[in-house]
């Protein structure tokens, strides 16, 4: 996406994390990127949007607070941080992403 | 079944005895704790004669239950005054269970300042006069006794900051390549062995899990369950093994609670550079590793061998140990977090201590923020016995007394970890009210399903965080006694089979009938013996508080600040 052309108010600040982060940088993402959102939308599809599988995170930070990936919308203007399942510590539960994941 | 070895540094006498009944059946932190409460006089001075090394293995060290190799050293600890316990990963817990060896409790001290090691193998074990090894650095010492004995042994050991007392030094375990930097690292514990004139423990034997096991059909089955358990949990089968702990870096600095420059902000702004990821990437690059087991059977080799360029190797880096070399000192050098992580190892210091004291120094203008090359020097001095290398040796309390530093994130006189309470009041409760001080393991474990901790907890708002804490501490000190990595934990919370399984093997080892209830009747009588004798010690519910900056500064980026009550913090123990 070319920075220039994103409208200052209507960006997201985003960074992928763990083995998300590898996975952005293969499509040219940076840390951080900026993305161009018109309008409010569901973490889920502005992964999808920047070509991320949702079902490959299991949680966003959005302005710092964690929440599980399905729970939570972004507007234009927020902060966004993508976690992947894998992330070791109690974190997960006490920042607030854990999703309960089933056996294989 | 079980032996335990009585080392008499006074007397020189070493003794083998059957595990009396008291301790019959306990295993690392249930045990080392247990003979603390017990045989410790909890007014004694730490770095005196009355005090006790304890050293034991987790319940199911030494089988081939998968990531059980962990061991447990305890003692009073003469950073905090209270009973410690510390953790630690490396070979000798395994190779002490199988040997048959419950526990090792030193005891006494020498009349004069001659250093030993106790050499442990098939036959029996010894005190050797070491006054050969003194002022040695652990990595040196590990070549030297690896060439004398076998590079097969397990050793723990202290370096000079152990020898010289200092209350900030721990006791290293090596790793199955011999690298001296698996840590029982928490509250002074390698100033005790030091007081004991103890410079090294080997374990002189090949075997590694040829602990007894009662019925080893149904504990195989239980152990390969448990395996898969573990491998098919994305946590243990694929975040450590790819990123290790300092893929949490980044994250918890997303969540704004990255202690930084003192506990000051929540966001360090090159935490990128000091991050997991770039750590892998670096480490690969110049022919490190990403994953490595810390002992053999660990499935999930959350370690990482990071190779510097001089040519040493750090191994590994860890997230608590980048943190308080990096971000908390406003350092973003990888290479300069991993030469002071690797100055630590070979001096024998707790890193997450050592790089508390250094915020201080900084805050006291002795060096200068951000600056890795200044703090290399300055923790140079720690070996060579200088009047600052012997501040920073001490810890940070110590230190910002010595230089009139009153912004200081201890409890109970032990620095605080890698996350700030403010960003996550849970963590702040665990700091608060552990019986160890301020320790991020103390209640690093989660089995929500057991416990029945659901749904969200916020950690910006206070609600909940007391009842986590709790459950935290009471399933830590279970683990803690397991032999069990901590990190079991995670594929634990998501799966039901997880604790039932680990019962299963303790039940199949030792030929008992324990339930999952009695395994966290064992937490909760783990943590009664310790507050016990933190009672006796002389400590008060007014020491489970957190220092008063964090209850009246806000802190960005979500300006809020530790308003869990002191009434609230006192509930924490009704249990």
């Amino acid at each position: 996406m070319d920075i220039s052309k994103i409208d200052g108010d209507k960006q997201v600040e985003i960074r992928f994390f763990g083995s998300l982060k590898r996975l952005a940088e293969e499509k040219g993402w940076l840390f951080p990127c900026l993305y161009q959102l018109d309008e409010e939308c569901s973490a889920v599809k502005l992964a999808e949007m920047m070509g991320i599988p949702a079902d490959q995170i299991e949680g966003a930070f959005i302005n710092g607070i964690g929440k599980p990936i399905d729970t939570v919308q972004v507007r234009p203007g927020d902060r966004v941080g993508f976690v992947p399942y894998g992330i070791p510590g109690p974190y997960r539960v006490l920042l607030g992403f854990h999703k309960k994941y089933g056996n294989k | 079944m079980g032996t335990l070895l009585r080392v008499n540094m006074t007397t020189g006498e070493v003794q083998k005895e059957a595990v009396p009944e008291a301790y019959s059946g306990l295993g690392g932190r249930a045990f080392t704790s247990k003979v603390v409460r017990n045989e410790v006089n909890p007014t004694c001075n730490p770095l005196g004669q009355n005090n006790k090394l304890v050293i034991s293995p987790g319940m199911l060290a030494g089988t081939r239950a998968p990531s059980s190799g962990r061991l447990s050293v305890g003692a009073k600890s003469p950073l905090t005054g209270t009973i410690k316990e510390a953790n630690a990963g490396g070979t000798t817990a395994q190779k002490l269970a199988s040997l048959d060896i419950n526990g090792i409790i030193v005891e006494g001290k020498p009349v004069d300042d001659t250093f030993y090691l106790l050499l442990i193998n098939e036959e029996g074990c010894s005190l050797i006069p070491a006054d050969d090894y003194k002022g040695k650095g652990t990595y040196e010492l590990s070549e030297l006794l690896r060439a004398k004995y076998g590079s097969h042994i397990g050793v723990m050991q202290i370096g000079p900051a152990g020898e010289m007392k200092l209350a900030g030094a721990g006791i290293a375990n090596n790793d199955p390549e011999g690298n001296s930097s698996r840590y029982a690292g928490r509250g002074g514990l390698g100033a005790v062995m030091g007081s004991k004139g103890l410079k090294a423990i080997i374990i002189d034997t090949q075997k590694i899990n040829s602990s007894e096991v009662a019925n080893s059909d149904t504990f195989n089955a239980a152990a390969k369950k448990f395996a898969k358990i573990l491998l098919d949990h994305p946590v243990c089968g694929q975040g450590l093994p790819s990123y290790g702990t300092n893929v949490l870096m980044n994250i918890i600095n997303e969540a704004g609670a990255l202690p930084t420059k003192n506990f000051r902000k929540g966001r360090f702004d090159k935490a990128n550079e000091i991050g997991g990821e770039k750590l892998a990437e670096v480490a690969v690059q110049r022919g490190g590793k990403a994953t490595h087991a810390c002992h053999s059977g660990c499935v999930m080799r959350c370690s990482n061998i990071y190779p510097l360029p001089d040519g040493k190797v750090c191994a590994p880096v860890e997230y608590e140990s980048a943190w308080a070399l990096g971000a908390h000192c406003e350092i973003g050098d990888l290479d300069d977090v991993a030469m002071l992580n690797y100055i630590c190892n070979d001096t024998g210091l707790d890193t997450i201590e050592a790089g508390g004291t250094l915020g201080i120094l900084m805050d006291a203008g002795v060096i200068p923020w951000g600056d890795g090359k200044a703090a290399i020097k300055a923790l140079e001095e720690v070996a060579l016995g200088t009047p600052l290398g012997r501040i920073i040796g001490n810890g940070a309390l110590y230190a910002a007394k010595a230089y009139g530093v009153t912004r200081v994130g201890t409890v109970k006189g032990q620095h605080m970890p890698a996350y700030d309470p403010r960003g996550a009041k849970g963590i702040g409760v665990t700091y608060a009210t552990s019986t160890m001080g301020a320790d991020h393991t103390a209640g690093y474990c989660i089995t929500a399903n057991i416990l029945k901790v659901g749904g969200f907890t916020d950690p910006l708002k206070k609600e909940g965080q007391v009842d986590l804490s709790r459950n935290l501490q009471i399933a830590t000190a279970a683990i803690d006694s397991s032999g069990l990595c901590l990190f079991v934990a995670f594929a634990v919370l998501d799966n039901p089979e997880g604790l039932p399984t680990i019962v299963e093997m303790l039940n199949a080892k030792y030929g008992i009938s324990l339930s999952v209830d009695d395994v966290i009747k064992l937490g909760q009588q783990v943590l009664r013996d310790e507050r016990e004798f933190n009672a006796r010690a002389g400590l008060a519910k007014e020491h489970d508080r957190l220092p008063e900056f964090f209850i009246e500064e806000s802190f960005n980026p979500h300006g809020t600040k530790f308003d869990v009550t002191d009434d609230e913090l006192d509930s924490i123990y009704n249990f």
